[in-house]
């Protein structure tokens, strides 16, 4: 940036030549206003194209051959299964409190089949906030107090091994189930999960070891999987410290039976490991459905908006598609699927690819707009999930130890026949058994396909390096504004001095003043720092509500406003107090002050591209628009002018929008409806973000200082 | 004169150029004719690795099947397979191997002998055993024996690209270093014909730069083109043969050990429309018409048996030995004329001695050299070059008796 101001002075000196390079970002920056008008308007139109340009999703790694095999799960199988459901669901099977009559049911069940079986006991973790644990993997060694007996859970854990391998590898297939009240819905997925685990205790053909975890799903399905996968990386090598469940009598009681009903069989009480996961699948069956078809909804969303790899969707899709019939979904915005602006913007793409099309019969990218606007609604479904960092199910806590996992539920189309209950086992267990098949046919782990993607359909997805093009144009006039503005700043003050001083005086004084201005933004920075400090602060701050106890959400959103408010007059009196004095220059300053901010933000950006494209992307929606049109009001105020009075009115708008806590009630308001907001919302949601480490929660924060300047 | 040299060792010096003369002669009049074909190999490469390739190992043993049913035996095959699918984890049916989805054939019976197995599948390997350059401790059954009559079946399938044939996922073997081996093979007289089958993608282009004579190359596809599998065993759940090698293996299926089927027979049965691709045969370095060249000549071991009086003494072949025999001859013949023309000694016209060049020992010495040299670069046959040095050999025989006197 200096250097490109220096060049600019010396051009009005005599002409050197100068580079092309050199010239066209002079250019750029001259006109930075048209640039940063078309390069936004590019990035908004890029993104709402994204869906036109999604390609085909293919199947990437040689070695998975979905499909290739024809299914081997019979009749057999599923009547196995089906027997599990019966047993789950008799009535006096939940005649215990703990459930553990259940649970002692299913590790029969498997030990019946030949698998080793054990249980692990958890105790479910609250998930805690940790402001510095933002990245840092999950926290294994922690050695937790006050356990109560009187809660825990039990996960029943079965494994087969395959009968010629080497035991280095497993396929997880994981099914939630909450003994107390499970419904149909739950025992069916064991019985699709029993069916092929009972399959595949009989084939030859295995070459990774098989784990079934029945996920005691009552304090949370994450809960359970991500404690016994914390429980299965870390192994412990001493036994002092697993006590304290051991003291549990409940717990030992259900040991001791077991031991002594089926002594000398694979049960064990320790824990139980196969080698390094290839992949999990989480299945689920929902209970109710309002859909027409059998559908199977895939989650693959983890935290911090990490996917698995996207040839894992493509065998599910494959699988479920043409070998099981299924129809395949993935999250979409239902909201959006409506909204006319949405299928008219379709319609003009499909219009525009047809004028295209009778141009150069080669071009065809042009997609009917109902599939445009399907495609957009799952767009925004999956940038949303993935900006929001939450895992959309248990398959995230795979994700935080590498292994690719995806959730399966199937919602099949209710009636009570038996029937159709056979045939849904039949046809969930065939599409298990040949994910399974599939990846035990990996030889690495998955790698060939993509990790950065975005899905607009379930058979099409939007890779990294289309989506970054929209990014980038977005975000690619805040280094040329910033560049403007200073030298605009710095040209200007020269110029007032210029004129006041003689010539003669003029050598003398400049490089003085040259070396006084050239860290005059030094000023700025520091009061941008200032901002940051603070925004920092208010993000600390729902670390200490949350120790204090018995506070509804309302009253620790209340306390959170006003200790922000606190913090900021404290920090305003005892840092910045160049705030104050500089308000006789501020009308010269406040233009150094929007290029640091812009230039701060525009290294934010990227670096938060790296990290989460999802967050950075419509942070960029948000952020940009209101960093370049910032200004301040009072200036607009005095111009008088309808211009500055629209750009008065769009910046307070914007800047309400983009304030978190408005852009959250707008947006559930839109979802929802305005009636049933509330402000205790908010305070749950960000919650709900922390308790994930979620690092959208860094940077709604960092949003809030930019308000400062309206 | 007898003070001045030593007579004896003027003697010497005059019978070198008669030695290396004869030398000479004895070089050119070496066997320049191939020799006749005495045996089959066979060397079957399977380079690729993988469960996904299981197809590759299975074409690879269907071959080795057939190439042993036709005659040719274990010790002559040698037999790479850079994976073993038999005992893949994978595998529905632990160690077999089948090539058709009825599964009625176990490639992988009791007797198969593979000699080069998993990572010892190389380049740097395969080279060796073609070119013969082993360590020492190499045994005999991994290395490929074959003779200057020999008879060689190289096939090779897996994954190929222009030019070049991928091996072990990690190295490849080019078209020039595949030429290469076969030009040290036949400056090597490793083999009198070879016949190179290959079936990978464009493997035409694997034989763009093979030279040597008596090379037949037969590929599975075009440049350009890609070889497709023929099947897929839905219950191992993989493909199980290449549509090449699968219609190869079809026609061999029909022959048995006496078969006289033409190898352009064996080429006009591909069909590129079930092949999916166009198979081509380079034959412009292979001498024979293809229409009169039996298949079992590379893919069998047709041995003719000679009979011979004396035990341990004849050559394998009538044709050689006849050939032997007349050089035998002429050898002997040649040393009856010189014994002679020794003791015919001087006096006879010759025509070919200046007498100027007689009358010092130098002179004598120096000329003559130079005309044998000359008539030597010219001379259209070895028999003038004869005649010519025993002439050239009187005028020594009579100064050195001359001097001795």
């Amino acid at each position: 940036m200096a250097e490109t101001k220096e060049k600019s002075l010396s051009d009005e000196k005599p002409k050197p030549r100068v580079r092309p390079i050199v010239r066209l970002g002079i250019f750029l920056i001259s006109h930075s206003f048209h640039f940063s008008v078309v390069c936004c308007t590019a990035g908004v139109l890029a993104l709402f194209l994204l869906p036109v340009l999604a390609k085909n999703t293919y199947i990437s790694e040689n070695a998975l051959m979905p499909g290739s095999a024809s299914p081997m799960l019979s009749n057999q199988h599923v009547s196995d299964g089906n027997r599990l459901v019966k047993d789950l669901t008799n009535p006096n099977s939940k005649s215990s409190e703990t459930g553990i009559e259940s649970h002692k049911i299913i590790a029969q069940y498997m030990l019946d089949l030949g698998a080793e079986v054990s249980f692990h006991k958890f105790h479910p973790q609250m998930n805690q906030f940790h402001p510095l644990h933002f990245f840092s993997s999950p926290d294994s060694g922690k050695i937790q107090e006050n356990y109560s007996c009187s809660s825990y859970g039990i996960n029943t854990v079965g494994i087969i091994r395959a009968p010629h391998g080497d035991g280095k590898e497993a396929i997880v297939l994981v099914t939630p189930y909450n003994a107390l009240k499970s419904g149909f819905g739950e025992a069916l997925s064991l019985g699709i999960a029993y069916s092929v685990f009972s399959l595949l205790t009989q084939v030859t053909w295995l070459a990774k070891d098989i784990i079934w975890l029945v996920a005691d799903s009552q304090y949370g399905e994450y809960a359970a999987v991500a404690a016994w996968l914390r429980e299965y990386q870390t192994p412990k090598f001493s036994s002092l410290s697993t006590p304290n469940a051991e003291m549990c009598p409940d717990v030992n009681n259900l040991f001791e039976l077991k031991g002594h009903s089926i002594s000398g069989s694979k049960f064990s009480n320790s824990f139980r490991r196969a080698g390094t996961m290839a992949s999990a699948l989480v299945l689920k069956v929902r209970d109710q459905n309002e859909q027409f078809e059998d559908t199977i909804s895939i989650y693959a969303e983890a935290s911090n908006g990490q996917m698995p790899n996207l040839d894992l969707i493509n065998v599910v899709n494959y699988l479920a598609v043409h070998r099981q019939g299924l129809r395949v979904n993935v999250e979409k915005l239902w909201s959006l699927l409506n909204s006319s602006w949405l299928k008219s913007l379709g319609e003009i793409f499909e219009s525009l690819a047809k004028v295209a099309k009778s141009l150069y019969p080669k071009w065809k990218f042009g997609i009917p707009a109902t599939e445009y606007v399907e495609g957009t609604a799952t767009l925004a479904s999956s940038l949303y999930y993935q900006a929001l960092g939450v895992p959309t199910g248990p398959h995230g806590a795979f994700r935080d130890y590498q292994v690719d996992a995806i959730t399966l539920e199937i919602s099949p189309k209710f009636s009570l026949d038996k029937v159709w209950r056979n045939d849904i086992l039949l046809r969930g267990g065939r599409l298990i058994e040949g994910v399974i098949r599939s990846v035990n046919n990996l030889l690495e782990k998955f790698h060939q396909s993509f990790f950065l993607y975005l899905l607009t359909s379930p058979s099409k997805f939007v890779s990294v390096g289309v989506y970054m093009i929209a990014f980038a144009l977005l975000i690619a006039p805040l280094p040329m504004v910033a560049a403007s503005l200073y030298v605009d700043a710095n040209s200007s003050s020269n110029c007032s001095k210029g004129d006041s001083s003689t010539p003669s005086a003029i050598t003398d004084t400049d490089e003085h003043s040259i070396a006084i201005r050239s860290w005059r933004w030094l000023n700025s920075a520091k009061l941008v720092f200032i901002v940051h400090l603070w925004g920092a602060i208010v993000s600390l701050l729902p670390y200490f509500i949350s120790q204090i106890p018995d506070c509804s959400p309302t009253t620790s959103f209340m306390i959170w406003v006003l200790l922000s408010i606190l913090s900021l007059l404290t920090l305003n009196s005892v840092l910045a107090s160049p705030l104050a004095c500089a308000k006789a220059t501020q009308e010269k300053e406040w233009a150094l002050v929007k290029s640091v901010t812009i230039s701060s933000v525009f290294i934010g950006l990227g670096l938060m591209s790296v990290i989460n494209f999802a967050t950075a992307e419509i942070g960029a929606l948000l952020m940009v628009p209101m960093c370049l049109l910032a200004q301040p009001l009072k200036l607009d105020v005095r111009a008088g002018t309808l211009r500055s009075f629209c750009r008065m009115i769009c910046n307070l708008v914007l800047g309400h929008i983009a304030f978190p806590p408005a852009a959250f009630f707008l947006l559930k308001g839109m979802l929802d409806g305005f009636g049933n907001a509330n402000v205790g919302d908010f305070w749950m949601w960000v919650e709900s973000l922390w308790a994930w480490n979620s690092a959208t929660y860094l940077f709604i924060v960092e949003v809030t200082y930019i308000f400062s300047h309206g | 004169m007898e003070t001045f040299i030593n007579p004896k060792s003027l003697f010497h010096l005059l019978l070198l150029p008669c030695l290396l003369l004869y030398s000479s002669i004895a070089y050119n009049s070496s066997p320049v004719e191939a020799a006749m074909h005495t045996n089959n190999w066979a060397v079957l490469v399977c380079t690729s690795r993988f469960w996904f390739n299981y197809r590759h190992m299975a074409n690879t043993l269907s071959l080795y099947r057939t190439v042993k049913r036709l005659g040719i035996p274990d010790e002559r095959i040698i037999l790479m397979l850079a994976d073993d699918m038999a005992c893949n984890t994978r595998n529905k049916y632990p160690a077999q191997v089948f090539n058709n989805e009825n599964h009625r054939l176990n490639l992988y019976g009791d007797n198969v002998e593979v000699d080069y197995r998993g990572y010892e599948v190389t380049v740097e390997n395969f080279l060796r055993v073609l070119t013969g350059r082993h360590e020492t401790a190499v045994p005999r059954s991994k290395r490929l024996l074959s003779d200057e009559g020999s008879h060689i079946l190289l096939y090779m399938t897996g994954h190929g690209g222009d030019e070049f044939l991928k091996f072990q996922d990690s190295e490849e073997l080019q078209s020039h270093d595949l030429a290469d081996a076969v030009k040290q093979m036949k400056e090597k007289h490793r083999f009198k014909e070879l016949l190179i089958m290959v079936d990978t993608c464009q493997a035409a282009t694997l034989f763009n730069q093979l030279q040597s004579p008596g090379v037949l190359a037969i590929g599975s596809s075009m440049k350009g083109e890609n070889s497709y599998s023929h099947h897929l065993d839905s219950d191992v759940g993989v493909s199980v043969v290449d549509r090449f090698t699968y219609y190869t293996l079809a026609f061999f299926e029909r022959l048995n050990i006496y078969d006289n089927a033409s190898l352009s027979s064996l080429f006009s049965s591909y069909n590129p429309s079930l092949l999916m691709s166009t198979a081509y045969y380079r034959k412009d370095l292979y001498k024979r018409r293809l229409e009169e060249v039996p298949v079992t000549n590379f893919f069998g071991s047709v041995m003719e048996t000679i009979h011979t009086d004396a035990a341990y003494k004849a050559l394998s072949r009538r044709n050689s030995g006849r050939f032997e025999d007349e050089m035998s001859l002429d050898q002997s013949v040649h040393h009856i004329k010189r014994r002679m023309l020794i003791k015919v000694n001087d006096g006879d016209e010759i025509h070919d001695i200046n007498p100027e060049l007689l009358q010092g020992e130098e002179g004598a010495s120096k000329c003559p050299w130079s005309t044998f040299r000359n008539k030597f670069q010219k001379a259209e046959n070895v028999d003038s070059l004869l005649n010519y040095g025993l002439v050239a050999m009187i005028p020594l025989l009579v100064i050195s008796t001359w001097l001795v006197q």
